[in-house]
């Protein structure tokens, strides 16, 4: 027994499996996290009818579409169709691998790569949008993914020239080593780079298609871009990887910008009231389900958020032993940073308008690679020159992060290029 | 200057930001839940009409004047009455086709005790015509719209 669980492939596999299955909820209750926010945000409800407050949704929707007719285009290249939405979700989801999720055995692997790993494997997904746009044999999809794969590829270099500035700073390729790294040094990334931070989280929208750079999907203009032709399961299957890539982004940001699942501060100890936050958090959730249900006049309603409450309080006691309360330290504030980001890019969804193609070409080529070009060459200069010191790392960012910025967009090149109205 | 900040900072980004995190607050909510929730409509709606009874002793206010039916631009009111002993006039039948009605308020208007009113009530919707033609009976007793409640 001792040697099945120290065997790496079984221990391994189980944390794979509690990966997925986690990561499935977690996204299908991400979209049901947009659309309520999205709501909010629009002077709406959102979901409302399945399940107390549209709890069920989720549910709801993942049976629609498991139920609906899997139709094939007549004149479409099948096996390329059946097989890309496939390529996409396991590229969304065997980067989750090389996340870390708290210190020690919080991982299921630490390749001492892991960052490369993990660009390389993400990429791989835009094969799956690529090909599924050009197997449906159908003008809206080939558009959509003509438009995602110029957009992946430039905004690529933009996120991945501000990924190399913290790689510079910890001095590894490991995340392991770059969490570790912010430990160390007292400060999260984000304040040593500000400017790669803001760089990154642009690109990373845009890397996931998502509002203001939603053109590969736009829904006004193409339908639903590369995936017009897709129903039912295989549409899910998009979908699904859609927003895993959404969490990749999110937890990629976190790890290698806000500290992974180091606690604000975590190099102060006399904050130690902080570790007992999940408690403080679980309790909180149960007093608002408690109020929600109070509030309600429906009595199954009732039931289901005094059931939702005890939930809460119990996993509140169990957290609340000092042992677990330790060991889980990580993978909550993981997790509530992913989601503080995640809720950004929902913000911004519910902010911005989309951008014009060529704004998205200038965007990230004019402005986005010039910024982190400049953030990546005084990151490397000021580490030579004064070393690893906080202030003068983040103060020369600044400056040429306003310098650059100021060249490129208010005397920018790409302003006095742009044809006139006569030109046209 | 100004034109610099915004170009630097995208101060205009985070203006919009601010505004769309404001609109969260539960009151900004504009969404009714129909249903269940019942919008609250305005003071002098003119909806379904109503005969009144005197609220102590039950029986009907109106005293069958007839003056609702002459004032009515549609003639939809047909008020049937009959004389008592002392040579009084008596309620007995009140037909008020709704199918016809454009809810004007002249009758209300007209009405010399109070007894026919136009209330606030708005769900009136019948699956047939002649379920618009309401007698004394509904016209005392209220349409009673169905109350859901999930």
């Amino acid at each position: 027994m001792q040697f099945l669980f120290r065997h790496p492939l079984i221990l391994s596999s189980i944390k794979i499996l509690v990966v997925f299955m986690a990561l499935s909820g977690v996204v299908a209750y991400l979209v049901y996290m947009e659309r309520k926010v999205l709501a909010f945000m629009q002077a709406r409800l959102g979901p409302m009818r399945v399940g107390p407050w549209g709890l069920l949704q989720p549910i709801a929707d993942g049976l629609k579409l498991l139920l609906k007719e899997d139709i094939v285009p007549a004149r479409a290249d099948k096996a390329v169709f059946l097989l890309s939405p496939v390529i996409s979700l396991v590229a969304a989801f065997s980067v989750f691998a090389a996340i870390p999720y708290g210190p020690g055995g919080w991982t299921i692997t630490n390749p001492n790569i892991g960052i490369l790993l993990i660009l390389g494997l993400s990429s791989l997904g835009i094969y799956g949008i690529i090909l599924g746009g050009w197997a449906s044999n159908s003008h809206y999809p080939l558009i959509g993914s003509l438009r995602s794969a110029a957009q992946l590829v430039s905004y690529e270099v933009a996120a991945g020239i501000a990924v190399v500035s913290v790689l510079l700073i910890a001095n590894s390729l490991s995340l392991v080593v770059i969490v570790n790294r912010q430990q160390q040094m007292g400060v999260w990334n984000v304040f040593l780079n500000p400017v790669a931070f803001v760089v990154y989280l642009i690109a990373g929208v845009a890397e996931t298609n998502r509002n203001p750079f939603d053109l590969p999907e736009a829904e006004s203009e193409l339908t639903g871009g590369f995936h017009t032709e897709y129903s039912g399961f295989r549409f899910s299957l998009y979908f699904l990887a859609e927003y895993t890539n959404m969490v990749l982004i999110s937890s990629l940001a976190v790890v290698l910008f806000l500290g992974g699942w180091l606690r604000p501060f975590s190099s102060l100890r006399w904050l130690w009231p902080l570790d007992y936050a999940p408690v403080v958090a679980l309790v909180g959730a149960g007093a608002f389900v408690l109020w929600l249900g109070l509030q309600s006049r429906v009595r199954g309603e009732r039931m289901f958020f005094a059931a939702l409450a005890i939930l809460c309080a119990a996993l509140a006691g169990v957290v609340g032993i000092p042992l677990v309360l330790s060991s889980i330290q990580g993978v909550f504030w993981l997790t509530v940073k992913v989601l503080a980001v995640l809720y950004a890019f929902i913000w911004y969804r519910a902010t911005f308008p989309r951008y014009r193609f060529d704004q998205l070409m200038t965007v990230g080529w004019r402005r986005l690679i010039p910024v982190a070009l400049s953030s990546l060459i005084v990151t490397a200069t000021m580490l030579i020159w004064t070393g690893y010191r906080v202030v003068p790392l983040l103060a020369a960012n600044l400056l040429a992060g306003i310098l650059t910025a100021w060249m490129v967009s208010v005397r920018g090149a790409g302003n006095r290029s742009r044809p006139t109205r006569e030109a046209i | 200057m100004n034109d610099m900040l915004r170009k630097i900072f995208l101060t205009d980004l985070l203006k919009g930001l601010r505004l769309t995190f404001s609109y969260q607050r539960p009151e900004a909510t504009y969404t009714e839940q129909y249903p269940l929730e019942r919008p609250p409509v305005a003071e002098r709606y003119r909806g379904a009409p109503r005969l009144n009874n005197h609220p102590a002793t039950g029986e009907t206010l109106c005293i069958a004047c007839n003056l609702c039916a002459l004032a009515c631009p549609e003639n939809l009111i047909v008020v049937g009455w009959e004389r008592t002993a002392d040579r009084k006039k008596k309620l007995t039948t009140f037909t008020y086709d709704l199918s016809r009605c454009m809810f004007c308020g002249l009758c209300e208007d007209a009405c010399p005790v109070d007894a026919l009113e136009l209330t606030q009530d708005f769900e009136i919707a019948r699956y047939s015509r002649d379920g618009l033609i309401w007698d004394r009976q509904m016209l005392e007793e209220g349409p009673e719209p169905t109350r859901y409640t999930r």
